[in-house]
């Protein structure tokens, strides 16, 4: 890294635009556990009332039950996409198929397109399939919808294992599974590793399609509710409960996030958020 | 796309002792393929299939998804009387009598109607006729043996009566046989265009199409989506992003990580969280209006409560999240220059400014193309952060086409779902990402990226 | 003569509904939309009227078990998206509690069955409900649903503002009769509120506080200029140009004085709430139910002190003073079974009764659906209700039943928003609107 320039500008600058993100976030912890006077910027007493939700059900509901349902979500998206991501992307990336080329544009395009424009259509499929407002239909759709970012990670971790453990093992004449199995996938692991915690945090944050495809109040997830809270007109707006609720729900996605910093941030160009 | 010219793939396969061109098929890549292959032809194909239908036809809630029965009600003999439909006709159609008779205490008991009741129909009623159904039914009821729920007893009353209107026919053949039944005087052709305007399902039609191409609103949404595409991508996504890449470049490890984890934080923190620190940030009462106040500047609702304002906190609530794409690619292709280079320019006398601008930036036009292509995709397909926080407003000004599509389909305060509009304006956006992903397929040189397998067994 | 169809369908559920003796085990599942703290009877009357059901089963003899399940919407969007969704996927809630507007749409899908086939009208308490509410249940000749309650919505004007401007006690008790009468117009309204603000009692943008999102309530203002929603005559939807701008031109005047701003659209409900408990606002528009909220949850203390409340204002000559009255309507889902309608349905029908549809009036400000319910004590106690009663509810209609309402109403509020935000003239506005809907309905719709 080259030394050669001034340091203290730059630090001006880059904190300056970063200052409504800091005062958001900070804000954001702050204010689960203090309360400002109507009008004040700055808070003026510490207090735990805003938690008192986890407690008292009739503060923002059965938090601990979407909770519940958020973590069925979440886990069963690693649990859809990993597998299918880790089988397919292998055979993308090294096993000779019909239309490969075909296969890996359709990807690409898929990874670059959300498909929630077409909830009509998914909305027809869950209808037919039985599966409208049940947790496996949106688990289903959500997992289909991680499947090209998911292959198009494995296929990325795949091509950079080399030819020559492959060669190897199928010289020694070991079939193309067992060389899969035993030689190749220890040598993704921390694809694996990255993918499962972006499906994790995917299914985790993820308040679209539980909200259109399963409203029933059995499945009601961690964004449903916190969006309930909002939405409701005849409550005033507690912006302090409504952020210590928040902070609960994301305290796990901050954990996750803080383990696996370094690994997340070297494939997190790949996401296909806006 | 056109022809595999690798190098790399070419080096491989000349290295390798001589095999014929054409190895087989894997079996196990198919095998392996085949989950994803399922779930991506349920949940990605197939909607795309059936968005590409239900764009060609009227489907709404009044129509129902995917079925449709045969229905003669009062509203449609009064629109087909406007049609030319003879009053007499519309009152034959409109007929409905009851008749207590042999038949229909028959059908009662094959029902299974309870005995007593009907013996005691038959006993008292036996050959009476009816006007209205209503008549029956209060005569009914005052039979000892009645049961004692309404449903049961009006469900054996209408055994005994006779009229189409407001019946559901499964088929139109129902349809028409009961009106050829109950009303023989109308002519075939009277009756066919009455069935074929009973029907209660979807039509297929173009005109969704016609409406998107003629009415002055699409214009306002194209240009809006344009607006806030361009605007967030160049401030933003690239912009932005571009910007803390270089600076952090510069600056030490430590600082640098603390900053890249920041600017990290919006894209992870879950939709609805970050719609909510955006509300408390420019909401009256919240942090902005609050610290306008105090320095004496206009207070107000910046979410909402001005176009202007709306548009700043819209493009940067959704530039927020999009910068982190590009600074970590843009990151990644800084990390690829060469020190030396860098190094070397320090030597000459280069200018900071100098440096980024002579060999950072040529560095940087692919990663650029890049992040430009891939975001203009999400962008344009992204509606779930302004239906959370601006929602479109104030007043529709700042609704973009995949929000507005959302909503025509699926969310609107009447309740008026026009799936088959919606379908519509989703198959634009489908349409557009199609054309722009293969542009950007040829543009990035898709062939590199599809590397040949190597052993082919 | 063939009924082979009616005979297979009614052959099936005869068989089973009639083994009345047996254990018989129900779960009920109601939907409500718009629901919020206040207005939770709407669920709760049938869980009161399933406890009364088996009770009256026990000293019968049978064997009766229900269950009710509810689940409300605060909102209408995602109510009607999930109820319809549900529906289409048949898996939809035994009951929906609804605005009688769905009826048109719903029924004509299938998604609904008629009530009307399920219960006796004649008999106590539907005999009692008032005939125009059972009205505004009624579809292509036939009822659909049983009206849950009834409202009036309602123009309310700060007092202490009016007497800050030198309104005289007098004037300010005779406003009702002078609204009513037509002498008191939209634009006066406009004047005075104007007063408010040049004088000061009043800040500036605040003169004039309309609801902040879509409504029936913006009908309204239709009906103050002129316009007729459907004529009564066909049935058919009647799109009044001339009442279209003027209505829009009156929001466009209200702009340009300065006494609304042009974001209003969109404003949150809790600041719209808070402004009109407050007495921010020299006048606003809202429903009879708004008072129990301001009450309950944002401070008013002195409603009848404080507010003076009145019919909507005539825009015109040719317009009259108003109010649209939105019954909400229960509705029995077409994708339960026929034992569960049949259920569901006895037990819309009990909790129609006046003292169980009193809790939900009084609690929620509603005003009631039946004669009788006036005379529960409970009910008679209550002075707003009482009052709302007799000088709002006997001036109020219903929007149309009909199923092509959602695309008028849809263009009717795009034209609103154009026209207020300034995005487009009160005329070309208009214009939109009549080219819209024509362009989708065709025959289907009067131009005036």
């Amino acid at each position: 890294m080259t030394r050669n320039f001034a340091l203290f500008p730059l630090m001006v600058v880059i904190t300056l635009i970063s200052l409504p993100l800091m005062v958001m976030y900070g804000f954001l912890i702050l204010d689960t556990v203090t309360d400002a006077p109507p009008g004040a910027l700055w808070p003026d007493e510490f207090t735990l009332r805003h938690w008192r939700f986890l407690w008292d059900m009739s503060a923002a509901g059965n938090v601990w039950k979407a909770t519940l349902n958020t973590a069925v979500l979440a886990l069963s998206m690693v649990a859809v996409v990993v597998p299918v991501s880790s089988l397919a992307g292998y055979a993308i990336a090294r096993l000779n198929l019909p239309y490969r080329r075909f296969f890996l544009g359709g990807i690409l395009v898929m990874h670059a397109f959300p498909a929630v424009t077409l909830l009509i259509g998914v909305f027809f499929v869950l209808k037919f399939a039985g599966l409208y407002n049940t947790m496996i239909g949106v688990i289903l759709v959500k997992g289909a919808l991680m499947l090209p970012f998911g292959i198009w990670i494995m296929k990325g971790f795949y091509d950079a294992v080399p030819w020559e453990i492959e060669m190897a093992g199928v010289q020694d004449g070991a079939s193309r599974l067992t060389v899969f199995r035993r030689l190749i996938l220890p040598q993704v692991k921390p694809g694996l590793v990255a993918l499962s915690v972006f499906a994790f945090l995917d299914g985790w944050g993820e308040y679209l399609l539980p909200r259109v495809l399963a409203p029933g109040s059995d499945m009601t997830v961690m964004s449903v509710l916190l969006n309930g809270l909002i939405a409701g007109d005849d409550i005033g707006y507690d912006f302090n409960l409504f952020k210590a609720v928040g902070v609960f729900y994301t305290l796990p996605v901050i954990a996750l996030f803080a383990i696996f910093q370094n690994r997340l941030m070297t494939i997190f160009g790949g996401g296909t958020k806006g | 796309m056109s022809s595999f010219a690798d190098p790399i793939v070419d080096g491989a396969r000349r290295a390798r002792p001589v095999r014929p061109r054409r190895a087989p098929v894997s079996r196990l890549g198919l095998i392996l393929m085949a989950p994803a292959l399922l779930l991506l032809t349920l949940f990605f194909f197939l909607p795309v299939a059936l968005t590409g239908v239900f764009a060609f036809t009227d489907l709404s809630t009044s129509t129902g998804i995917g079925r449709g029965d045969y229905v003669v009600t009062p509203t449609l003999l009064r629109q087909l009387g406007d049609k030319g439909l003879s009053d007499t006709d519309a009152e034959a159609v409109a007929r409905s009598s009851v008749t207590v008779d042999a038949a229909g205490l028959a059908r009662a008991r094959a029902a299974g109607v309870d005995d007593r009741f009907l013996d005691e129909i038959e006993r008292r009623f036996m050959g009476r006729d009816y006007e209205a159904p209503a008549g029956f039914v209060r005569d009914l009821r005052g039979l000892r043996t009645a049961p004692r729920r309404p449903r049961d007893l009006k469900s054996a009353a209408a055994l005994f009566e006779t009229s189409v209107l407001n019946q559901r026919f499964a088929t139109s053949q129902a349809l028409a046989a009961q009106l050829e039944a109950m009303a023989p005087e109308i002519a075939p052709a009277v009756r066919a265009r009455i069935v074929e305007a009973s029907f209660t399902g979807a039509r297929f039609t173009t005109e969704n199409f016609r409406t998107l191409a003629t009415q002055k609103e699409t214009a306002r949404l194209v240009g809006n989506t344009f607006l806030y595409v361009g605007a967030t991508l160049s401030l933003f996504n690239v912009g932005l992003g571009l910007f803390l890449a270089v600076v952090l470049f510069y600056m030490p490890k430590g600082a640098s990580s603390l900053f890249s984890t920041l600017w990290l934080l919006p894209r992870i923190t879950p939709v609805v969280l970050y719609a909510v620190m955006w509300k408390w940030f420019t909401w009256e009462g919240g942090f902005l209006p609050i610290l306008a106040d105090q320095v004496g500047l206009p207070s107000f609702n910046y979410m909402k409560g001005s176009v202007v304002t709306a548009w700043a906190t819209m493009i940067t609530l959704n530039g927020f999240i999009g910068a982190s794409f590009g600074l970590i690619l843009f990151s990644g292709a800084l990390r690829a220059i060469p020190l030396q280079q860098l190094w070397a320019s320090e030597v000459d006398g280069a200018s900071r400014w100098q440096q980024v601008r002579r060999i950072i930036l040529p560095q940087m036009r692919w990663p650029i193309l890049f992040v430009t292509a891939y975001q203009t995709l999400s962008l344009l397909s992204s509606y779930e952060q302004i239906w959370l926080t601006t929602n479109g407003g104030p007043g529709r000004t700042t609704s973009v086409w995949a929000l507005e599509a959302f909503k025509t389909a699926l969310s609107n305060y009447t309740g008026n779902l026009e799936y088959g509009m919606g379908a519509a304006m989703a198959l634009v956006l489908v349409v557009v990402g199609l054309a722009l992903s293969l542009i950007y397929l040829r543009l990035f040189k898709f062939s590199e990226l599809v590397g040949r397998p190597k052993i082919e067994i | 003569m063939t009924l082979h169809v009616k005979t297979a369908a009614l052959a099936a559920l005869l068989g089973s509904v009639a083994l009345g003796a047996a254990a018989e085990d129900y779960t009920i599942t109601v939907w409500s939309g718009g629901t919020g703290d206040t207005s939770t009877y709407r669920i709760d009357a049938i869980k009161l009227a399933a406890e009364q059901m088996m009770r009256q089963a026990e000293i019968r003899g049978d064997d009766l078990s229900i269950t009710v399940e509810g689940q409300a919407w605060s909102g209408w969007d995602d109510f009607k998206q999930a109820f319809t969704l549900a529906s289409e996927a048949e898996n939809a809630p035994d009951i929906g509690v609804s605005g009688h507007e769905d009826i048109g749409p719903w029924s004509e899908a299938g998604l609904i069955r008629p009530i009307e086939d399920y219960v006796y009208f004649d008999t106590w308490p539907l005999n009692t409900i008032y005939p125009n509410l059972i009205e505004t249940a009624t579809f292509n000749d036939r009822v659909w649903g049983v009206p849950q309650d009834a409202e009036a919505r309602v123009m309310f004007w700060s007092i202490p503002a009016l007497e800050a401007i030198g309104w005289s006690q007098d004037e300010i008790e005779s406003l009702a009769q002078r609204v009513e009468s037509g002498d008191f117009t939209l634009y006066d309204m406009l004047d005075t509120v104007k007063t408010m603000q040049d004088e000061g009692v009043i800040e500036p943008g605040m003169g004039f506080g309309p609801r902040v999102s879509n409504g029936p309530d913006y009908w309204q203002f239709y009906q103050s200029f002129g316009g007729e929603m459907s004529d009564p005559e066909t049935g058919k939807l009647v799109v009044d140009t001339g009442a279209l701008e003027g209505m829009y031109g009156f929001f466009a005047d209200a702009v340009e004085k300065g006494v609304v701003s042009n974001t209003h659209l969109g404003t949150e409900w809790d600041v719209w709430h808070q402004n009109a408990a407050a007495g921010n606002y020299g006048t606003w528009h809202g429903g009879t139910w708004h008072k129990a909220q301001w009450q309950n949850q944002f401070g008013l203390a002195d409603f009848f002190g404080d507010v003076q409340y009145t019919l909507i204002p005539a825009g015109t000559e040719d317009g009259r003073a108003n109010s649209i009255t939105h019954p909400l309507v229960y509705l029995l889902s077409a994708t339960s079974t026929e034992d569960e309608s049949v259920i569901a349905a006895e037990l819309i029908a009990m909790a129609s009764a006046p003292d169980i549809n009193a809790l939900h009036a009084v609690k929620s400000a509603h005003l009631g659906i039946s004669k009788d319910e006036t005379r529960v004590p409970f009910y008679a106690a209550d002075e707003w209700l009482s009052a709302a009663s007799s000088r709002l509810a006997p001036h109020t209609n219903a929007i149309p039943n009909n199923s092509d309402f959602g695309t008028f109403w849809t263009a009717m509020y795009q034209g609103l928003e154009a026209s207020w935000t300034g995005a487009s003239t009160p005329e070309e506005a208009a214009q939109t609107v009549a080219d819209t809907v024509k362009q989708s309905l065709g025959d289907d719709v009067v131009l005036r």
